[in-house]
Protein backbone atom coordinates (compact mmCIF):
# COMPACT_ATOMS: atom_id res chain seq x y z
CA UNK A 1 0.00 0.00 0.00
CA UNK A 2 2.83 2.24 0.97
CA UNK A 3 4.23 2.04 -2.70
CA UNK A 4 0.41 2.41 -3.87
CA UNK A 5 0.27 6.03 -1.84
CA UNK A 6 3.60 7.30 -2.81
CA UNK A 7 2.84 6.30 -6.71
CA UNK A 8 -0.40 8.15 -6.64
CA UNK A 9 0.94 11.42 -4.68
CA UNK A 10 3.97 11.75 -6.77
CA UNK A 11 1.49 11.29 -10.25
CA UNK A 12 -0.65 14.05 -8.75
CA UNK A 13 1.95 15.93 -8.05
CA UNK A 14 3.37 15.52 -11.72
CA UNK A 15 -0.36 16.67 -13.05
CA UNK A 16 0.06 20.00 -10.73
CA UNK A 17 3.31 20.34 -12.39
CA UNK A 18 1.67 19.96 -15.73
CA UNK A 19 -1.27 21.44 -15.57
CA UNK A 20 -1.23 24.48 -12.85
CA UNK A 21 2.18 25.87 -13.78
CA UNK A 22 0.20 28.09 -16.50
CA UNK A 23 -1.74 29.53 -13.37
CA UNK A 24 1.37 31.13 -11.66
CA UNK A 25 3.87 30.97 -15.31
CA UNK A 26 1.46 31.96 -18.26
CA UNK A 27 0.75 35.94 -17.61
CA UNK A 28 4.72 36.63 -17.25
CA UNK A 29 5.66 34.13 -20.14
CA UNK A 30 3.08 35.76 -21.87
CA UNK A 31 4.66 39.26 -21.26
CA UNK A 32 7.75 38.73 -22.19
CA UNK A 33 8.71 39.15 -19.17
CA UNK A 34 11.12 35.27 -18.43
CA UNK A 35 11.20 32.77 -20.82
CA UNK A 36 9.98 29.77 -20.24
CA UNK A 37 12.84 27.79 -19.37
CA UNK A 38 13.95 30.06 -16.75
CA UNK A 39 10.44 30.87 -15.61
CA UNK A 40 9.92 27.08 -14.98
CA UNK A 41 13.34 27.01 -13.07
CA UNK A 42 12.18 29.69 -10.83
CA UNK A 43 9.06 27.72 -10.29
CA UNK A 44 10.41 24.72 -9.24
CA UNK A 45 12.51 26.11 -6.72
CA UNK A 46 10.01 28.08 -5.38
CA UNK A 47 7.17 25.16 -5.08
CA UNK A 48 10.04 23.70 -3.43
CA UNK A 49 10.19 26.82 -1.09
CA UNK A 50 6.47 27.11 -0.64
CA UNK A 51 5.71 23.46 0.88
CA UNK A 52 8.87 23.47 3.04
CA UNK A 53 8.62 26.63 4.67
CA UNK A 54 4.68 27.30 4.58
CA UNK A 55 3.09 23.47 3.67
CA UNK A 56 2.63 22.58 7.43
CA UNK A 57 -0.46 24.20 8.04
CA UNK A 58 -2.61 22.92 4.98
CA UNK A 59 -0.85 19.52 5.67
CA UNK A 60 -2.05 19.08 9.15
CA UNK A 61 -5.42 20.23 7.66
CA UNK A 62 -5.73 18.27 4.93
CA UNK A 63 -4.27 15.15 6.86
CA UNK A 64 -4.86 15.30 10.33
CA UNK A 65 -7.76 17.68 11.08
CA UNK A 66 -10.07 16.75 8.15
CA UNK A 67 -9.92 13.12 8.62
CA UNK A 68 -8.04 10.02 10.51
CA UNK A 69 -5.86 8.73 7.25
CA UNK A 70 -6.31 5.22 6.72
CA UNK A 71 -3.39 3.50 5.40
CA UNK A 72 -5.01 0.81 4.45
CA UNK A 73 -7.51 2.59 1.61
CA UNK A 74 -5.88 5.73 1.27
CA UNK A 75 -3.50 4.52 -1.76
CA UNK A 76 -6.93 4.20 -3.12
CA UNK A 77 -8.59 7.54 -2.80
CA UNK A 78 -5.42 9.40 -4.61
CA UNK A 79 -5.69 6.63 -7.18
CA UNK A 80 -9.00 8.11 -7.60
CA UNK A 81 -7.97 11.48 -7.21
CA UNK A 82 -5.26 10.91 -9.31
CA UNK A 83 -6.48 8.84 -12.41
CA UNK A 84 -9.65 12.00 -12.16
CA UNK A 85 -7.18 14.84 -12.02
CA UNK A 86 -5.23 13.86 -15.44
CA UNK A 87 -8.29 12.99 -16.38
CA UNK A 88 -9.82 16.08 -16.50
CA UNK A 89 -6.50 17.67 -17.52
CA UNK A 90 -6.19 15.00 -20.74
CA UNK A 91 -10.07 15.74 -21.92
CA UNK A 92 -9.94 19.10 -21.05
CA UNK A 93 -12.68 19.07 -17.88
CA UNK A 94 -12.63 22.28 -15.50
CA UNK A 95 -11.79 19.69 -12.31
CA UNK A 96 -10.35 21.96 -9.25
CA UNK A 97 -7.42 19.60 -7.94
CA UNK A 98 -7.95 20.91 -4.11
CA UNK A 99 -11.86 19.34 -4.42
CA UNK A 100 -11.21 16.11 -5.89
CA UNK A 101 -8.27 15.29 -3.27
CA UNK A 102 -11.04 16.50 -0.47
CA UNK A 103 -13.95 15.03 -1.80
CA UNK A 104 -12.17 11.36 -2.75
CA UNK A 105 -10.50 11.57 1.06
CA UNK A 106 -14.15 12.26 2.79
CA UNK A 107 -15.65 9.47 0.93
CA UNK A 108 -12.40 7.44 1.51
CA UNK A 109 -12.77 7.69 5.23
CA UNK A 110 -16.65 7.26 5.14
CA UNK A 111 -16.54 4.35 3.50
CA UNK A 112 -14.12 2.91 6.10
CA UNK A 113 -15.74 4.18 9.05
CA UNK A 114 -13.05 6.38 9.80
CA UNK A 115 -13.95 9.93 11.41
CA UNK A 116 -14.41 12.69 9.39
CA UNK A 117 -13.91 16.17 11.63
CA UNK A 118 -17.37 17.90 9.78
CA UNK A 119 -16.06 21.39 11.10
CA UNK A 120 -12.89 21.00 9.20
CA UNK A 121 -14.81 20.11 5.97
CA UNK A 122 -17.27 22.91 6.81
CA UNK A 123 -14.50 25.87 7.20
CA UNK A 124 -12.72 24.26 3.97
CA UNK A 125 -16.50 24.01 2.49
CA UNK A 126 -16.45 28.14 3.57
CA UNK A 127 -12.66 28.91 2.48
CA UNK A 128 -13.36 27.47 -1.19
CA UNK A 129 -16.76 30.06 -1.38
CA UNK A 130 -14.61 32.55 0.40
CA UNK A 131 -11.18 32.68 -1.69
CA UNK A 132 -12.68 33.66 -4.92
CA UNK A 133 -14.84 36.25 -2.84
CA UNK A 134 -11.99 37.83 -1.43
CA UNK A 135 -9.68 37.66 -4.59
CA UNK A 136 -12.76 39.76 -6.14
CA UNK A 137 -12.19 42.76 -3.60
CA UNK A 138 -8.55 42.69 -3.09
CA UNK A 139 -8.33 42.60 -7.05
CA UNK A 140 -11.24 45.41 -7.42
CA UNK A 141 -9.38 47.98 -4.50
CA UNK A 142 -5.58 47.22 -6.03
CA UNK A 143 -6.71 48.07 -9.22
CA UNK A 144 -8.31 50.93 -8.09
CA UNK A 145 -5.16 51.98 -6.33
CA UNK A 146 -2.62 50.87 -8.94
CA UNK A 147 -4.31 52.95 -11.47
CA UNK A 148 -4.09 55.78 -9.36
CA UNK A 149 -0.40 55.30 -8.82
CA UNK A 150 0.27 55.31 -12.38
CA UNK A 151 -1.55 58.44 -13.32
CA UNK A 152 1.36 60.10 -11.31
CA UNK A 153 4.63 57.94 -12.79
CA UNK A 154 6.02 58.17 -16.60
CA UNK A 155 5.32 55.87 -18.60
CA UNK A 156 8.56 53.87 -19.23
CA UNK A 157 8.73 53.40 -15.51
CA UNK A 158 5.07 52.16 -15.52
CA UNK A 159 6.49 49.63 -17.94
CA UNK A 160 9.71 48.61 -15.63
CA UNK A 161 7.17 48.54 -12.56
CA UNK A 162 4.95 46.07 -14.64
CA UNK A 163 7.94 43.94 -15.74
CA UNK A 164 9.08 43.72 -12.58
CA UNK A 165 5.53 43.15 -9.99
CA UNK A 166 4.97 40.45 -12.98
CA UNK A 167 7.71 38.41 -12.13
CA UNK A 168 7.08 39.22 -8.26
CA UNK A 169 3.16 37.93 -8.41
CA UNK A 170 4.13 34.64 -10.76
CA UNK A 171 6.78 33.91 -8.05
CA UNK A 172 3.86 34.35 -5.16
CA UNK A 173 1.60 31.98 -7.12
CA UNK A 174 4.91 29.84 -7.65
CA UNK A 175 5.27 29.68 -3.99
CA UNK A 176 1.51 28.80 -2.96
CA UNK A 177 1.34 26.16 -5.45
CA UNK A 178 4.23 24.61 -3.07
CA UNK A 179 2.76 25.97 -0.01
CA UNK A 180 -1.33 25.11 -0.71
CA UNK A 181 -1.39 22.64 -3.82
CA UNK A 182 1.22 20.38 -3.21
CA UNK A 183 0.66 20.53 0.56
CA UNK A 184 -3.27 19.20 -0.20
CA UNK A 185 -1.56 16.13 -1.71
CA UNK A 186 1.28 15.21 0.68
CA UNK A 187 -0.55 16.05 3.71
CA UNK A 188 -2.31 12.65 3.80
CA UNK A 189 0.78 10.89 2.43
CA UNK A 190 2.81 12.62 5.65
CA UNK A 191 -0.17 11.43 8.64
CA UNK A 192 -0.95 8.44 6.97
CA UNK A 193 1.73 7.07 9.06
CA UNK A 194 4.16 5.55 6.49
CA UNK A 195 8.13 5.48 6.88
CA UNK A 196 9.41 7.79 4.61
CA UNK A 197 11.94 10.49 5.00
CA UNK A 198 9.84 13.98 5.34
CA UNK A 199 12.66 15.96 3.44
CA UNK A 200 12.83 13.38 0.78
CA UNK A 201 8.94 13.21 -0.01
CA UNK A 202 8.68 17.06 -0.08
CA UNK A 203 12.28 16.65 -2.95
CA UNK A 204 10.63 14.31 -4.71
CA UNK A 205 7.21 15.92 -5.18
CA UNK A 206 8.79 19.14 -5.92
CA UNK A 207 10.90 17.80 -8.80
CA UNK A 208 7.92 15.86 -9.79
CA UNK A 209 5.96 19.38 -10.12
CA UNK A 210 8.94 21.30 -11.74
CA UNK A 211 9.52 17.95 -13.87
CA UNK A 212 5.71 18.26 -14.91
CA UNK A 213 5.58 21.91 -15.89
CA UNK A 214 9.07 21.32 -17.56
CA UNK A 215 7.83 18.79 -20.09
CA UNK A 216 3.96 19.08 -20.47
CA UNK A 217 3.41 22.85 -19.04
CA UNK A 218 4.44 24.47 -22.50
CA UNK A 219 1.31 24.43 -24.66
CA UNK A 220 -1.38 25.54 -22.14
CA UNK A 221 1.39 28.47 -21.01
CA UNK A 222 1.49 29.21 -24.23
CA UNK A 223 -2.41 29.49 -24.97
CA UNK A 224 -2.83 30.93 -21.39
CA UNK A 225 -0.39 33.61 -21.55
CA UNK A 226 -0.73 34.82 -25.13
CA UNK A 227 -4.78 34.65 -24.98
CA UNK A 228 -5.20 36.47 -22.37
CA UNK A 229 -2.11 38.79 -21.87
CA UNK A 230 -1.49 40.85 -25.09
CA UNK A 231 -5.00 42.24 -24.21
CA UNK A 232 -3.45 43.96 -20.91
CA UNK A 233 -0.45 43.67 -19.19
CA UNK A 234 -1.79 45.88 -16.23
CA UNK A 235 -4.93 43.74 -15.96
CA UNK A 236 -2.94 40.82 -15.27
CA UNK A 237 -0.25 42.32 -12.83
CA UNK A 238 -3.27 43.04 -10.99
CA UNK A 239 -5.08 39.89 -11.03
CA UNK A 240 -2.57 37.74 -10.39
CA UNK A 241 -1.12 39.71 -7.44
CA UNK A 242 -4.70 39.91 -5.97
CA UNK A 243 -5.11 35.85 -6.54
CA UNK A 244 -1.59 35.40 -4.85
CA UNK A 245 -2.15 37.53 -1.82
CA UNK A 246 -5.79 35.52 -1.80
CA UNK A 247 -4.38 32.60 -1.73
CA UNK A 248 -1.77 33.25 0.43
CA UNK A 249 -4.01 34.31 3.07
CA UNK A 250 -5.46 31.15 3.22
CA UNK A 251 -2.53 29.05 3.20
CA UNK A 252 -1.65 30.98 6.38
CA UNK A 253 -4.84 29.78 7.77
CA UNK A 254 -4.32 26.33 6.75
CA UNK A 255 -6.96 25.91 4.10
CA UNK A 256 -6.70 24.06 0.67
CA UNK A 257 -8.01 26.30 -1.74
CA UNK A 258 -7.82 26.11 -5.36
CA UNK A 259 -5.17 28.66 -7.44
CA UNK A 260 -7.81 28.72 -10.29
CA UNK A 261 -10.81 29.89 -8.76
CA UNK A 262 -8.81 32.92 -6.90
CA UNK A 263 -7.51 33.72 -10.48
CA UNK A 264 -11.16 33.54 -11.52
CA UNK A 265 -12.14 35.88 -9.11
CA UNK A 266 -9.00 38.52 -9.24
CA UNK A 267 -10.20 38.23 -12.80
CA UNK A 268 -13.56 39.37 -12.10
CA UNK A 269 -12.70 41.96 -9.58
CA UNK A 270 -10.43 43.38 -12.37
CA UNK A 271 -13.31 43.56 -14.30
CA UNK A 272 -15.36 45.06 -11.87
CA UNK A 273 -13.37 48.02 -11.41
CA UNK A 274 -14.27 48.79 -15.36
CA UNK A 275 -18.16 48.57 -14.50
CA UNK A 276 -20.06 45.74 -12.68
CA UNK A 277 -21.72 44.75 -16.18
CA UNK A 278 -18.47 43.27 -17.25
CA UNK A 279 -19.32 40.37 -14.70
CA UNK A 280 -20.27 37.33 -16.57
CA UNK A 281 -23.10 35.11 -14.19
CA UNK A 282 -22.43 32.71 -16.60
CA UNK A 283 -19.28 31.96 -15.40
CA UNK A 284 -20.19 31.93 -11.93
CA UNK A 285 -22.61 29.72 -12.90
CA UNK A 286 -20.43 27.36 -14.61
CA UNK A 287 -17.92 27.86 -11.95
CA UNK A 288 -20.88 26.53 -9.12
CA UNK A 289 -21.57 23.24 -11.36
CA UNK A 290 -17.58 22.75 -11.47
CA UNK A 291 -17.34 23.19 -8.12
CA UNK A 292 -20.45 20.86 -7.30
CA UNK A 293 -19.26 18.17 -9.79
CA UNK A 294 -15.53 17.90 -8.79
CA UNK A 295 -16.48 17.18 -5.29
CA UNK A 296 -19.47 15.00 -5.29
CA UNK A 297 -17.85 12.97 -8.30
CA UNK A 298 -14.91 12.54 -6.17
CA UNK A 299 -16.39 11.51 -3.10
CA UNK A 300 -19.14 8.88 -5.17
CA UNK A 301 -16.14 7.48 -6.37
CA UNK A 302 -13.87 7.00 -3.68
CA UNK A 303 -16.90 6.41 -1.47
CA UNK A 304 -18.01 2.97 -3.46
CA UNK A 305 -14.36 1.99 -4.49
CA UNK A 306 -13.64 2.16 -1.07
CA UNK A 307 -16.80 0.22 -0.05
CA UNK A 308 -16.53 -2.75 -2.78
CA UNK A 309 -12.23 -2.95 -1.92
CA UNK A 310 -13.50 -3.31 1.53
CA UNK A 311 -15.90 -6.00 1.12
CA UNK A 312 -13.94 -8.19 -1.41
CA UNK A 313 -10.75 -8.21 0.76
CA UNK A 314 -12.53 -8.74 4.33
CA UNK B 1 17.36 52.89 -4.80
CA UNK B 2 13.65 53.30 -6.23
CA UNK B 3 14.73 55.14 -9.40
CA UNK B 4 17.47 52.68 -9.63
CA UNK B 5 15.33 50.05 -9.76
CA UNK B 6 12.80 51.13 -12.27
CA UNK B 7 15.15 52.90 -14.24
CA UNK B 8 14.56 50.50 -16.96
CA UNK B 9 17.46 47.91 -18.33
CA UNK B 10 20.37 47.92 -20.77
CA UNK B 11 18.35 47.62 -23.62
CA UNK B 12 15.46 49.84 -22.69
CA UNK B 13 18.23 52.67 -22.00
CA UNK B 14 19.52 51.82 -25.09
CA UNK B 15 15.99 52.02 -27.31
CA UNK B 16 15.31 55.76 -25.34
CA UNK B 17 18.79 57.18 -25.67
CA UNK B 18 18.70 56.28 -30.03
CA UNK B 19 14.82 57.28 -30.04
CA UNK B 20 15.82 60.41 -28.49
CA UNK B 21 18.53 60.34 -31.18
CA UNK B 22 16.39 60.06 -34.10
CA UNK B 23 14.05 62.95 -32.72
CA UNK B 24 17.02 64.96 -32.40
CA UNK B 25 18.06 64.06 -36.29
CA UNK B 26 14.35 64.71 -37.43
CA UNK B 27 14.56 67.98 -35.86
CA UNK B 28 17.88 68.91 -37.48
CA UNK B 29 16.72 67.89 -41.26
CA UNK B 30 13.45 69.87 -40.61
CA UNK B 31 15.66 72.79 -39.63
CA UNK B 32 17.89 72.20 -42.79
CA UNK B 33 15.27 72.20 -45.04
CA UNK B 34 14.15 75.80 -43.38
CA UNK B 35 17.27 77.14 -44.54
CA UNK B 36 17.02 75.64 -47.87
CA UNK B 37 13.91 77.77 -48.36
CA UNK B 38 14.83 80.83 -46.77
CA UNK B 39 18.49 80.61 -48.04
CA UNK B 40 17.58 78.82 -51.68
CA UNK B 41 20.75 77.65 -51.74
CA UNK B 42 20.71 74.05 -53.12
CA UNK B 43 23.83 73.08 -51.70
CA UNK B 44 22.02 72.47 -48.33
CA UNK B 45 19.58 70.25 -50.15
CA UNK B 46 21.87 67.45 -49.43
CA UNK B 47 22.32 67.81 -45.76
CA UNK B 48 18.44 66.17 -45.71
CA UNK B 49 19.48 63.16 -47.22
CA UNK B 50 22.22 62.84 -45.71
CA UNK B 51 20.09 63.52 -42.19
CA UNK B 52 17.76 60.92 -43.29
CA UNK B 53 20.43 58.46 -44.02
CA UNK B 54 22.00 58.99 -40.63
CA UNK B 55 18.14 58.34 -38.81
CA UNK B 56 17.72 55.53 -41.45
CA UNK B 57 20.54 53.30 -39.29
CA UNK B 58 19.39 54.87 -36.27
CA UNK B 59 15.84 53.99 -37.10
CA UNK B 60 17.09 50.11 -37.81
CA UNK B 61 19.20 49.81 -34.55
CA UNK B 62 15.98 51.03 -32.55
CA UNK B 63 13.96 48.38 -34.02
CA UNK B 64 16.54 45.59 -33.79
CA UNK B 65 16.93 46.48 -30.03
CA UNK B 66 13.45 46.82 -29.34
CA UNK B 67 12.97 43.24 -31.00
CA UNK B 68 16.32 41.75 -28.91
CA UNK B 69 13.98 41.93 -25.67
CA UNK B 70 13.59 46.09 -24.76
CA UNK B 71 10.35 46.79 -23.16
CA UNK B 72 7.15 44.61 -23.18
CA UNK B 73 5.85 43.06 -25.93
CA UNK B 74 2.61 44.86 -24.99
CA UNK B 75 3.90 48.24 -26.27
CA UNK B 76 6.16 46.88 -28.36
CA UNK B 77 3.84 47.21 -31.47
CA UNK B 78 3.22 50.82 -31.22
CA UNK B 79 6.58 51.87 -30.33
CA UNK B 80 8.15 50.76 -33.46
CA UNK B 81 4.75 51.79 -35.28
CA UNK B 82 6.03 55.22 -33.77
CA UNK B 83 9.30 55.69 -35.29
CA UNK B 84 8.23 54.07 -38.33
CA UNK B 85 5.65 56.29 -38.96
CA UNK B 86 7.70 59.13 -38.15
CA UNK B 87 10.56 57.62 -40.71
CA UNK B 88 7.50 59.01 -43.32
CA UNK B 89 7.99 62.48 -42.58
CA UNK B 90 12.14 61.96 -43.70
CA UNK B 91 10.72 60.49 -46.92
CA UNK B 92 8.39 63.79 -47.22
CA UNK B 93 11.60 66.22 -46.34
CA UNK B 94 13.39 64.14 -49.18
CA UNK B 95 11.00 64.88 -51.73
CA UNK B 96 10.67 68.31 -50.79
CA UNK B 97 14.13 69.22 -51.25
CA UNK B 98 14.57 67.32 -54.24
CA UNK B 99 11.67 68.91 -55.83
CA UNK B 100 13.50 72.01 -54.56
CA UNK B 101 16.37 71.81 -57.26
CA UNK B 102 13.80 72.00 -59.83
CA UNK B 103 11.04 74.36 -58.99
CA UNK B 104 10.51 77.60 -60.78
CA UNK B 105 12.61 80.29 -58.47
CA UNK B 106 10.66 83.42 -60.19
CA UNK B 107 7.50 81.31 -58.81
CA UNK B 108 8.65 80.63 -55.96
CA UNK B 109 9.38 84.43 -54.88
CA UNK B 110 5.02 84.48 -54.93
CA UNK B 111 4.70 81.21 -52.39
CA UNK B 112 8.18 81.59 -50.10
CA UNK B 113 6.50 83.31 -47.44
CA UNK B 114 4.20 80.49 -46.91
CA UNK B 115 6.81 77.94 -47.58
CA UNK B 116 8.61 79.56 -45.04
CA UNK B 117 5.70 79.48 -42.29
CA UNK B 118 5.14 75.82 -43.24
CA UNK B 119 8.83 75.02 -42.45
CA UNK B 120 8.63 77.31 -39.30
CA UNK B 121 5.82 74.92 -38.12
CA UNK B 122 7.30 72.20 -38.85
CA UNK B 123 10.21 72.63 -36.86
CA UNK B 124 8.10 73.69 -34.24
CA UNK B 125 5.48 70.41 -34.03
CA UNK B 126 9.03 68.20 -34.07
CA UNK B 127 10.48 69.92 -31.17
CA UNK B 128 6.53 69.74 -29.52
CA UNK B 129 6.92 65.74 -30.73
CA UNK B 130 10.85 65.36 -29.13
CA UNK B 131 9.47 67.28 -25.88
CA UNK B 132 6.11 64.71 -26.14
CA UNK B 133 8.56 61.53 -26.06
CA UNK B 134 10.44 62.70 -23.42
CA UNK B 135 7.10 63.66 -21.15
CA UNK B 136 6.92 59.56 -21.26
CA UNK B 137 9.93 59.27 -19.36
CA UNK B 138 9.48 62.14 -16.90
CA UNK B 139 5.88 62.62 -15.77
CA UNK B 140 4.73 65.90 -17.69
CA UNK B 141 1.94 66.40 -19.32
CA UNK B 142 1.22 64.66 -22.93
CA UNK B 143 -1.82 65.22 -23.55
CA UNK B 144 -1.23 69.31 -23.74
CA UNK B 145 1.30 68.57 -26.22
CA UNK B 146 -0.74 66.19 -28.22
CA UNK B 147 -3.28 69.27 -28.45
CA UNK B 148 -0.58 71.95 -29.27
CA UNK B 149 0.38 69.60 -32.68
CA UNK B 150 -3.16 69.40 -33.59
CA UNK B 151 -3.67 73.52 -33.15
CA UNK B 152 0.11 73.57 -35.41
CA UNK B 153 -1.10 71.03 -38.04
CA UNK B 154 -4.48 73.11 -38.25
CA UNK B 155 -2.61 76.37 -39.28
CA UNK B 156 -0.32 74.68 -41.98
CA UNK B 157 -3.74 73.20 -43.22
CA UNK B 158 -4.86 76.91 -43.35
CA UNK B 159 -2.00 77.80 -44.86
CA UNK B 160 -1.80 75.18 -47.69
CA UNK B 161 -5.74 76.70 -48.70
CA UNK B 162 -3.52 80.27 -49.07
CA UNK B 163 -1.35 78.37 -51.22
CA UNK B 164 -3.58 76.65 -53.32
CA UNK B 165 -5.20 79.91 -53.78
CA UNK B 166 -1.72 81.47 -55.24
CA UNK B 167 -1.05 78.59 -57.03
CA UNK B 168 -3.87 78.58 -59.21
CA UNK B 169 -3.49 82.16 -60.24
CA UNK B 170 0.24 80.69 -61.69
CA UNK B 171 -0.34 79.46 -65.48
CA UNK B 172 1.41 75.98 -65.63
CA UNK B 173 2.74 75.53 -69.16
CA UNK B 174 3.96 72.45 -69.41
CA UNK B 175 3.06 69.09 -67.55
CA UNK B 176 6.73 68.68 -65.50
CA UNK B 177 6.17 72.52 -64.04
CA UNK B 178 2.75 71.19 -62.78
CA UNK B 179 3.99 68.03 -61.68
CA UNK B 180 7.15 69.83 -59.58
CA UNK B 181 5.17 71.91 -58.28
CA UNK B 182 2.44 69.78 -57.01
CA UNK B 183 5.11 67.13 -54.86
CA UNK B 184 6.58 69.86 -53.95
CA UNK B 185 3.95 71.55 -51.94
CA UNK B 186 2.05 68.00 -51.30
CA UNK B 187 5.12 66.70 -49.84
CA UNK B 188 5.58 70.17 -47.73
CA UNK B 189 1.96 69.67 -46.44
CA UNK B 190 2.35 66.11 -45.50
CA UNK B 191 5.16 66.65 -43.05
CA UNK B 192 2.79 68.47 -40.47
CA UNK B 193 0.22 65.06 -40.94
CA UNK B 194 2.71 62.82 -40.22
CA UNK B 195 3.87 64.48 -37.06
CA UNK B 196 0.09 64.72 -35.68
CA UNK B 197 0.15 60.72 -36.52
CA UNK B 198 3.26 60.09 -34.45
CA UNK B 199 2.13 62.04 -31.36
CA UNK B 200 -1.34 60.44 -31.83
CA UNK B 201 0.58 56.95 -31.14
CA UNK B 202 2.45 58.40 -28.24
CA UNK B 203 -0.78 59.40 -26.89
CA UNK B 204 -1.89 55.67 -27.48
CA UNK B 205 1.30 54.33 -26.20
CA UNK B 206 0.68 56.27 -22.94
CA UNK B 207 -2.70 55.61 -22.24
CA UNK B 208 -2.13 51.91 -23.30
CA UNK B 209 -0.52 50.63 -19.83
CA UNK B 210 -3.44 52.37 -17.73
Amino acid sequence: MTELILLTSFLIAFAIGSNDASNALSISIGAGVIRFKKAVFLFGILVFAGIWLNGNRVMETVGKNLIQVNPETLGFSLLISAVLIILSNWKKFPLSTHQIIIGSLVGNALASNSPVNFLSLFKILLSWITSPIIAVFISFFVYKLVEKFFLKIAFFKIERFLKTFLLISASLISYNTGANEVATVLGPVVYSGISINFFLLLSISSFLVFLGAYILSDRVIETVGKGILPLDPFSGFVAQISAGVSLFFFTLLGMPISTTYCMIGAITGVGMSKGLKTVKLGLIKKIAINWGLSLSLAFFLSFVITKIILIKFH
Amino acid sequence: MLEKFFGGGKLEKKALESIKNYLQIFISAQECLKNLFLTENLEKSYCIENLEREADSVRREIISTIYEGAFLPYIRPNLCAFIEITEKAFDFMKICAFEFRYLNKEFYQTIKEEVLKIANINIEMAEILYRAFQSLMEKNNLREKNLAIRIYEKKVDEIKLDLIEKVRQKEVTNFWEGKNIDEFLNALVKISDIIEDASDYLYILDISLK
